[in-house]
């Protein structure tokens, strides 16, 4: 059993001798704690978020007090020196933000940071190195901010932490854990019974419980790779896509709908991106493969895009991804260059976040005040995306999908047209005479000529160009005014016939029309560049310098920034996204692995490292184990960038492996799991809550693939799913309702109820982290939706299919689709009692009795109160137990 | 209120070992007088919404608050300002603060409405708020308010949760933490939101933050079904859906004794208890149909410019009148963001809410409830003296330097103003009341000290109001 990773742990300590990269050492590295005062380390964190705005980091410098070097602090502004070396209480800089005066305007310092700033000028107003003669405009990178953890180049190897062998520990992974826990005067809990590690495993890998029998082959199988096999099956399989899938969606901002107004128009191709992901997790695609792609697609697709292969199909669904933010530009009354550059300035936050791990936002309107990202950074990333986007020649949604016709159903749609167009005039024809036609007969009826001559001009003058007399005569004949192409029918009906025929000729000729199938795709427009311009504050109508594509400054060594050609010659696009890519995709940016091994790492266990997966930066948490993430990134860069080997160094861990009960130890010592003293208990995600509701019920359809399944508003305002249900207790097999969670329609304006309420976030822009949430409205859905009375009528049926007539049995049953367990003996003597409890009729009846109406999980047909009434309670036990923590939570 | 004290391994098996949830526990600590101070650190605490003894004697209860997000225009509304009117059309004389600059101008704009001095106190008001002008007489405004900070969205974090920073528990998670619940059939901490969607920052403004979740508010739909999946289905009904919570519970409670410590568990265990009740006394607290037609007029719900806020305003007092310790009701976008033809969209939010507000406190007051319920109709920022924009169609910026607020009930001194902005109303000048200013003093209505209600957090005491200077502003108290 613990043969392969004691190999590997053998092989990474040996690794862990070798000398650390030499790269790494280029960096600055963080100051030791004790270490005293500096301006660099100490002072200009405080100032930079808090002052610098007004005092030299933007183009007005307030009394002309420049604080972003001590030296010119000593020199100071218009009110003389604002430090005095040695004696805070006389120095300005001291007063001003010790009385609050300073600064003015937005959050003042803390007493702490004020009193930091007081010893530092006590103790001589220090710098850790000479001052640079010369500054550029804004706020510089410095070497401190270069030396914060997320910044430094992932070393090549992490020495591995001792460990003792009674430390149970199985990987390196557990090296890392145990040696903190050690510290802390704890150690791993014991393992988790088998059954409930292959429970946690099939929900963490495919969202779905394990089926009884693939429990029980594994509970059977007592070789000592027994777990490793059983791994290696959920990964294997197709629903690991799907589960898999669901987080980096969530990431990406994935919606089937444009949002952004009101309309929320549906986007009826937005699957082909779901699509394409999922197909990516079950392939186990290289991730820096998969970043590429959906950064990059389209530039890796030559030209023309003619009769794709559905390997070309599959990249261009990959900028999908860049397809995600709200976008309503084909809405109108709004404000359009407001709009696009909002897309813009989502879809750069979607890439930042999910795959840097940073809010690069904040700098879009001034340098960022926390992290080191100038402004001018911002919109070298924005220059990345500009010729795509273009927002002074704009595409709307719909113009920015790729027709899947080859040129073979695009000629045929063409004769297609041109038949249609030939019947269609036909059509036209034979209408038109069959009007004059019936208005000659009726016209007939009249004996006088002159009559019918100005009776035919006004009924052939338009009826808004109608003069008076006109209208008044039209009005004493209703016979010919009343003639028009939808009464013909009634004049001529045989003209009429054949307009009908005529008309299911049209019908015939454009059913022969192929299906026309679209990606949505972002690319550019050859030889059309826009440039990129520092928009002043962000405001998009003070464009400032202009400025071309380019990586972020401090993710380089000190003197370097990925360079970005303006434009590949190669290629009929410019290829600055497929360079960005490429580089967001290396190693030789020091955050895409962390923050991918991070997002895998929360996605087991609960919690990230980094427990803010989307902010690497200041303002986030740092990790509580920095050299297991660093440990973890490296093995993802250098075992391909496969996720699959990833989550099995992961869930072979003994910290994985580990029971969940919480111990009085483990409460105290590690109340919030940092340690990992134990395995989190979780409760499943809104997705997983209710497939798995599905699955136990017997009405889960696993169809892959495809359009989603559409949403709509019952009849009091719930977000249900659209397709109706047919009545009755049997599961309609494959029912379109019944598919999983991932495929159900992401509307932003309608999101669905059942998901909402379990915390599936509505999508604004995109979501790095879901909250989870426990209110009672998730009760009363689980109480009394339709959906889980519907659902529990369903798994009665199962029961009952499997045990008819003997409640013991129905009992077993039950637990054994809910809980793949059986019950204990105090749970089944509860359950009978409460199944006979309701079965009495010596109780006062329920209401449903007096008035007789069938609820969704009420039996269909019902012969006698007696046999009604023990198909009640046993589809009231299946609900209860699709109720119960035990089903919502995983152990 | 959390000391940290070390606990005992006793209180520890009440919660856990013999089997019994929070209510049990909250029983057994009330026996041993443990409970006004229950000495655990945060992890091993059961949490429950049984009422909590105040540290001293309160004077609220409950508490509604009218959130006016967006910014409403002081100047406008609350805070005449003479010299303003005087120097329209002039430039501002100092330094403004904008939130946009590409539309900054320094032209003083004088308000388009009239003030006048109402009730006996004198209060002026302006007349876009001819039902507010009824009531001055029983609230205070507070006029110096101020956070500082121009954006929407932080301002809202430091009203609501002490702090700009995201992530952090609501008030009314804070006052149902300190406090319980005086119901345990209602959701302590209910949000009445807005047809029109939420508010910025969606579900954060009643997020329960870092406190475990039975804190989090409970949303109320605008319409009806105001609580979806309320209602048990025909065949469940009666004793039946009340066996099924019994079987439930057992399950769950057994569950719970194998995890053991998991609060998460326990509130979801609490959370069917909790929705078992609501269905019979959600469904009547929400049932308006049974008040006089003289309550639906003084709430405006026969007009159909206020029906819609003027019923929320009814349910609010339906909800405290039940028990329930903090409502909140919010509005969908930002309808006093008057950044534009202000003319028109104050006096259109101002016809929507006045009316109702106004009936709130006078409807409490003659049911005998203002004196422990604390009102509070208030915005994050204001806006400011200066136009934005030009013409007939042109607004007023953020202003998070200065602006108003009022409150009413629940201990508060009626009939006054309190603090001062410059003369033009941009920056708060004298009596200055910042957010962490008013959590303190609602608190302490409440009596709770700010500074003792805590919650063990990140290795920190974590507070409503951040550790941060801040002082209970005697001069509101009544």
């Amino acid at each position: 059993m613990l043969r392969t990773p004691r190999l590997l742990l053998c092989a990474a300590l040996v690794l862990a001798a070798t000398a650390i990269k030499a790269r790494a050492a280029d960096r600055p590295q963080a100051a030791p704690p004790d270490a005293p005062l500096s301006f660099e380390r100490d002072v200009r964190p405080i100032l930079k978020a808090h002052c610098f705005h007004c005092h030299g980091g933007e183009d007005v410098t307030e009394g002309n007090l420049d604080l972003r070097l001590r030296r010119f602090m000593a020199t100071g502004g218009d009110s003389g020196a604002a430090i005095e070396p040695g004696d805070h209480e006389a120095s300005l800089l001291y007063q001003r933000i010790a009385s609050g005066e300073m600064p003015p305007v937005d959050m003042k310092l803390t007493a702490e940071q004020v009193a930091t700033i007081g010893r530092w000028i006590d103790a001589g107003a220090a710098t850790l190195r000479d001052e640079p003669e010369t500054l550029e405009p804004g706020i510089a990178i410095t070497p401190e901010d270069r030396a914060f953890w997320s910044f430094q180049t992932i070393p090549g190897s992490v020495p591995i932490p001792a460990f003792s062998s009674t430390e149970r520990v199985r990987t390196p992974i557990d090296a890392f854990l145990a040696a903190e826990l050690r510290s802390h005067g704890l150690a791993f809990s014991r393992d988790a019974e088998k059954a409930v590690l292959a429970t946690r495993a099939y929900f963490d890998l495919i969202g779905l419980p394990p089926s009884r029998e693939a429990l029980a082959h594994f509970l059977a199988d007592d070789a000592p790779q027994a777990y490793e096999r059983l791994i290696d099956r959920l990964l294997d399989s197709p629903q690991y896509g799907e589960r898999w899938a669901r987080y980096w969606l969530d990431v990406a901002g994935y919606a089937d709908s444009d949002g952004y107004t009101d309309a929320d128009t549906v986007r009826p191709f937005a699957y082909k991106y779901r699509d394409y992901v999922i197909r990516s997790f079950n392939a186990d695609k290289p991730f820096d493969q998969f970043i590429t792609e959906q950064l990059a697609g389209d530039e890796l697709v030559e030209a023309p895009w003619k009769d794709l292969s559905q390997d070309q199909q599959e990249l261009l669904a990959a900028t999908g991804f860049l397809r995600m933010a709200a976008d309503g530009t084909a809405t109108g009354g709004i404000d359009q260059n407001v709009a696009r550059n909002q897309v813009m300035a989502d879809t750069i936050k979607i890439v930042s976040t999910s795959l840097l791990g940073l809010s690069v936002g904040c700098a879009q309107c001034h340098d960022h005040r926390y992290d080191p990202i100038p402004q001018a950074d911002y919109y070298r990333l924005r220059a990345v995306f500009e010729p795509a986007y273009n927002w002074k020649d704009w595409k709307v949604p719909g113009q920015r999908l790729v027709s899947l016709w080859t040129d073979e159903q695009r000629a045929k749609a063409a004769e297609v047209d041109q038949e249609g167009a030939t019947v269609s005039a036909e059509r036209t024809a034979k209408q038109e005479a069959s009007i004059s036609e019936a208005l000659e007969k009726e016209l007939a009826k009249h004996e006088d000529e002159a009559q019918r001559e100005a009776l035919r001009a006004a009924y052939r003058t338009p009826a808004d160009q109608r003069n008076e007399e006109q209208k008044k005569l039209l009005d004493s004949n209703p016979n010919i005014r009343n003639l028009n192409n939808g009464t013909l029918y009634q004049y001529l009906p045989e003209a009429a016939e054949e307009i009908k025929k005529i008309d299911a000729r049209i019908a015939g000729v454009q059913a022969k029309k192929p299906f026309q199938d679209f990606i949505p795709v972002l690319t550019e427009v050859a030889g059309n560049v826009p440039p990129t311009f520092v928009f002043h504050r962000g405001d998009h109508e003070q464009p400032g310098d202009e400025i071309g594509p380019g990586g972020l400054t401090v993710c380089s060594l000190p003197g370097e920034r990925l360079r970005i050609a303006a434009n590949d010659e190669n290629r009929p696009t410019t290829g600055r996204r497929l360079a960005l890519a490429r580089w967001i995709a290396s190693e030789d940016n020091p955050l895409t692995a962390r923050v991918i091994a991070n997002r895998i790492w929360l996605h087991h266990f609960g919690r990230g490292l980094v427990n803010t997966p989307a902010e690497f930066g200041a303002v986030g948490e740092p990790p509580t184990h920095p050299e297991l993430l660093d440990w973890l990134a490296r093995e993802l860069v250098s075992g391909g960038w496969k996720l699959k080997r990833l989550h099995k160094l992961i869930m072979t861990s003994t910290a994985y492996r580990q029971s969940s009960v919480r111990t009085m130890e483990t409460a105290q010592a590690d109340p919030d799991d940092r340690l990992y003293a134990r395995m989190p208990l979780r409760r499943l995600e809104a997705e997983a809550v209710r497939d798995r509701i599905l699955a136990t019920s017997g009405a889960l359809n696993p169809k892959m693939f495809g359009p989603p399944v559409p949403v709509k508003e019952d009849s009091v305002g719930q977000i249900v799913v659209g397709p109706d249900v047919p009545e009755g207790n049997e599961p309609p097999r494959g029912h379109e309702a019944f598919r999983r969670s991932v495929y159900v329609q992401v509307r932003r304006s309608q999101p669905l109820a059942m998901l909402q309420v379990f915390d599936q976030p509505v999508m604004e822009t995109n979501c790095q982290r879901r909250t989870t949430s426990t209110v009672a409205t998730q009760s009363l859905m689980l109480m009394n939706s339709d959906f889980m009375l519907r659902q529990a009528g369903y798994f009665a049926a199962r029961v009952r299919r499997e045990a008819a007539g003997d409640p013991t049995r129905q009992v077993q049953t039950a637990w054994q689709l809910a809980y793949r367990r059986d019950p204990l003996p105090s749970e089944l003597e509860r359950a009978l009692a409460f199944m006979a409890a309701q079965n009495d009729a010596t109780q006062p009846p329920t209401v449903a009795a007096a008035d007789g109406q069938a609820g969704a999980g009420k039996p269909a047909e019902a012969t006698s109160a007696e046999e009604a009434s023990q198909v009640d309670a046993l589809a009231n036990l299946c609900q209860v137990l699709m109720s119960s923590n035990e089903f919502l939570y995983v152990p | 209120m959390s000391f940290p004290t070390p606990r005992t391994r006793r209180q520890f098996l009440a919660q856990n070992a013999l089997g019994m949830g929070g209510v049990a526990l909250a029983c057994l600590l009330r026996q041993d007088n443990l409970l006004a101070a229950p000495h655990m650190p945060r992890e091993l605490r059961a949490f429950d919404m049984q009422p909590k003894t105040a540290t001293s004697p309160p004077r609220a209860r409950a508490m509604i608050s009218l959130f006016m997000h967006g910014g409403p225009s002081h100047v406008d509304l609350l805070d005449p300002k003479p010299e303003l009117s005087k120097r329209s059309g002039t430039d501002y004389p100092g330094e403004v603060v904008y939130s946009f600059a590409n539309r900054a101008s320094k032209k003083l704009f004088g308000s388009p409405w009239k003030f006048a001095k109402h009730g006996q106190c004198g209060t002026e008001v302006s007349e876009l708020l001819p039902h507010f002008a009824t009531i001055v007489d029983d609230v205070a405004v507070v006029r110096s308010m101020h956070t500082d900070i121009n954006g929407h969205e932080p301002s809202i974090r430091f009203m609501n949760t002490g702090k700009s920073q995201p992530g952090r528990p609501a008030l009314g998670s804070w006052l149902t933490y300190g406090l319980g619940s005086e119901s345990q059939d209602l959701p302590a901490y209910v949000v009445l939101s807005d047809p029109g969607g939420h508010p910025v920052d969606g579900v954060l403004n009643w997020s329960n933050g870092w406190l475990p979740p039975l804190f989090q508010g409970t949303v109320i739909r605008p319409k009806e079904p105001r609580i979806l999946n309320l209602d048990p289905p025909s065949h469940l009904r009666g004793r039946r859906q009340r066996e099924n919570l019994d079987l439930l519970a057992h399950l769950n409670r057994e569950h719970a004794n194998r995890h053991p410590l998991e609060s998460d568990l326990e509130a979801r265990i609490a959370s069917y208890e909790l929705a078992a009740r609501m269905q019979s006394a959600a469904k009547e607290a929400l049932d308006i149909s049974g008040e006089s037609e003289a309550t639906h007029k003084l709430y405006g719900l026969d007009d159909d410019a206020t029906r819609e806020y003027g019923t929320r305003c009814l349910i609010a007092r339906r909800l405290v009148e039940r028990g329930v310790r903090f409502v909140q009701l919010f509005l969908g976008g930002q309808p006093w963001d008057n950044h534009n033809n202000i003319r028109g969209s104050l006096a259109g939010i101002c016809r929507r809410t006045d009316k109702p507000s106004a009936a709130l406190v006078t409807d409490l007051k003659q049911r005998g409830l203002l004196d422990t319920t604390l009102v509070h109709w208030g915005g994050e920022i204001g806006r400011l003296p200066v136009t934005e924009g030009e013409g007939e169609k042109c607004g007023r910026d953020h202003n998070g330097q200065g602006f108003s607020m009022w409150l009413a009930g629940g201990g508060i001194k009626g009939g006054i103003t309190y603090g001062q902005t410059d003369e033009f109303g941009h920056r708060a000048e004298v009596d200055k009341v910042s957010p962490n200013d008013y959590q303190a003093t609602l608190l302490h209505l409440f009596g709770i000290d700010h500074a003792q209600l805590s919650y063990h957090y990140n290795g920190q005491e974590q507070k409503l109001t951040d550790n941060r200077p801040c002082r209970v502003v005697e001069e509101l108290l009544a």
